[in-house]
């Protein structure tokens, strides 16, 4: 995918959030609003264009906590860049979803 | 809520997402789901932390479930090729629909846009209206003029007569005609010497003349009489510019205003005519003779059963006068005549340039149901239908697109074309049919020699070819024989159908669907 790959801004905003740490699908919906109807086609989208690509979360570790295993989210070379590009394009993008928010998470 | 209603709703919410995953391919569906389930899960903890569900927490997370929906939606868009609905269309009788729909289209709008085609259209097949006759003296010879006194004209027209319903009056003359606009052929401008027709107001409406660009009333204006260019002296001296009528020129001593343009080759009476001045009968002046133009009544119709009838006239004291009636009625064929007449040409001309049968269906033992033989004779007929309006535009278009082409020329132009067209186009609506699977109605590709022609009699030689969509192998002879003589469908098994991409697929059945039921 091109660097310069325009997205539309919810892409950008789900970029975002994958990159400031919020790698599953429910934890975006959460930090971004969005209804889960807009969020996992976005995603397969993105993971379509090769700006992200996802990662079955290990069995043993689900099995641990009790919970059944994720599927999480993670930005490729790719979508750095169209991620860098984008906040060019969409300046309020970075107070949208701050980094540090997902570090409390 | 209840344990149970949390059963109940857990269970509600994983029906949901069972119902979505029937949207997404086989494939990814088990991933898929379990994706959503996973999420479901942290979903419904993270809605109802250790109080219970709540209904607004209920409303949360059916809506959550509700979004899977889309997001199968949006799956099977993109697992679905890009490139198939294009692979599907290939040689299926949508594209050949399209393909004649499109030719039409730009054949019908050529033919809108160009003023020639417009202006042959809008003329009817008869340049002269039905029933009427030019009068003259009996014993004047051939080439004498015909001189009718103005005065005769008019004793006729104020008598009620029983054979004629209408008279007009015109006589030509050469009389100066100027406007500044008007060249005198030398560069300047001024004064022209034009040949004149000084007419009676009823002229055009008795023969039934075509007039373009015609200002409402063709009459006369108070002082300013009306007027009527020949196309001729409309192009020669006025720049054909549809903006000349209306102006007013100087005929002779009289102010006239133009009121229209004669087309070229409509004025089939004697006299070469640049302009036609339009004067009440009280106006015409009573020292020169013309042509008196008569309609028939329907009496005088049956009376005038060949071209050339005498009358007895009784002039000023009773006094005989003997008169001959020569019918001016003329017909030319129209460009629907000759379309229907090249049509007919091509239809029976057609057997000597191709095979008239849609394939050797009768011999094989597959069975059609009647859906689909009434799929490939809608086929072969929408064909039919949209090449017919094709070859009538697009020979209209040849014939009268260019202006310089007399009208003769032009009507030879469109009866050779017309006729080329439609032989052709017949022709290779047949051929097109005979290599269509009679199944689907695709077009038979992939075309394999097989055996050699030197053993023609020995085993079989000819052609092969197959259906895109894997229903039937078309076998062609190289050489017909006796027990080979035309092209033979052999239907494949269904089993086969797994070889062929796209075959019995939806997608291809989208397709095809208008026109076949298999």
């Amino acid at each position: 995918m091109a660097s310069e790959t325009k997205l539309s801004h919810t892409a950008a905003i789900i970029l975002q959030a994958l990159d400031a740490g919020f790698v599953y699908g429910f934890s975006i919906m959460e930090m971004t609003g969005l209804p889960s109807g807009t969020v996992y086609p976005a995603m397969r989208r993105l993971e379509r264009d090769e700006l992200i690509r996802s990662q079955w979360e290990r069995q043993s570790i689900a099995d641990a906590e009790q919970r059944p295993a994720r599927k999480y989210y993670k930005l490729t070379a790719a979508g750095k860049t169209t991620l860098q590009v984008s906040r060019k394009r969409y300046p309020l993008l970075e107070r949208m979803v701050p980094s540090e928010e997902a570090k409390s998470v | 809520m209840t344990p149970a209603s949390q059963w109940a709703s857990h269970l509600f919410h994983l029906v949901l997402l069972r119902c979505a995953s029937l949207l997404v391919p086989a494939k990814q569906r088990a991933e898929w789901l379990r994706e959503w389930d996973a999420e479901l899960w942290h979903v419904q903890r993270a809605c109802a932390p250790s109080r219970g569900i709540t209904w607004a927490a209920e409303r949360e997370v059916t809506a959550f479930c509700l979004g899977a929906f889309q997001d199968a939606c949006c799956l099977a868009r993109q697992m679905r090729p890009r490139n198939m609905p294009r692979a599907a269309l290939r040689g299926s009788p949508v594209q050949c629909i399209l393909w004649l729909a499109g030719l039409l289209a730009a054949s019908s709008v050529l033919a809108l846009l160009l003023p020639g085609v417009r202006a042959e259209r809008s003329l009817s097949p008869q340049h002269v209206g039905p029933g009427l006759v030019l009068i003259r003296y009996a014993d004047s010879n051939d080439g004498a003029p015909l001189t009718i006194s103005p005065g005769q004209y008019r004793a006729w027209k104020g008598r009620k007569q029983q054979y004629f319903d209408g008279f007009a009056f015109y006589r030509v003359t050469e009389e100066s005609v100027g406007q500044e606009s008007v060249s005198t052929g030398d560069g300047a401008h001024g004064k022209a010497a034009w040949r004149v027709a000084r007419a009676s107001s009823n002229l055009f409406a008795l023969l039934g003349l075509p007039v373009q660009f015609a200002l409402p009333d063709l009459k006369a204006d108070g002082n300013v009489l009306g007027v009527i260019l020949s196309e001729d002296a409309w192009k020669r001296d006025f720049g054909a510019n549809p903006k000349a009528v209306g102006r007013v020129i100087r005929v002779g001593r009289r102010n006239a205003r133009i009121v229209g343009v004669a087309p070229e080759d409509s004025w089939g009476l004697p006299g070469k005519v640049g302009v036609w001045l339009l004067q009440p009968d009280s106006e015409i002046d009573s020292g020169g003779a013309g042509y008196v133009v008569a309609h028939l009544t329907s009496a005088g119709k049956a009376a005038m059963w060949t071209q050339c009838v005498r009358i007895t006239a009784y002039g000023p004291g009773a006094s005989e006068n003997d008169l001959l009636g020569f019918s001016i009625e003329t017909w030319r064929p129209g460009t629907w005549g000759i379309y229907l007449f090249a049509i007919l040409l091509a239809l029976l001309s057609l057997p000597a340039i191709t095979a008239m049968s849609l394939g050797d269906y009768s011999v094989c033992s597959h069975e059609h149901s009647w859906s689909q033989r009434l799929c490939r004779w809608s086929f072969l007929s929408a064909k039919i239908s949209l090449l017919l309006p094709i070859v009538y535009f697009a020979s209209l278009d040849l014939a009268y697109g260019h202006s310089t082409f007399d009208p003769a020329r032009a009507m030879y132009i469109q009866l050779i074309s017309s006729f080329s067209f439609c032989l052709f186009g017949f022709k290779w609506a047949l051929q097109d049919q005979r290599q269509r699977c009679p199944v689907c109605l695709r077009l038979v590709t992939n075309p394999a020699h097989v055996g050699q022609p030197s053993r023609t009699f020995l085993a079989w030689n000819g052609t092969e070819l197959m259906c895109g969509g894997g229903h039937t192998l078309l076998h062609v002879p190289g050489l017909p024989t006796s027990w080979f003589s035309t092209q033979r469908w052999l239907y494949l098994d269904p089993s086969w159908e797994f070889l062929f991409a796209g075959s019995g697929t939806g997608m291809e059945s989208e397709v095809i669907s208008g026109f076949s039921s298999s």
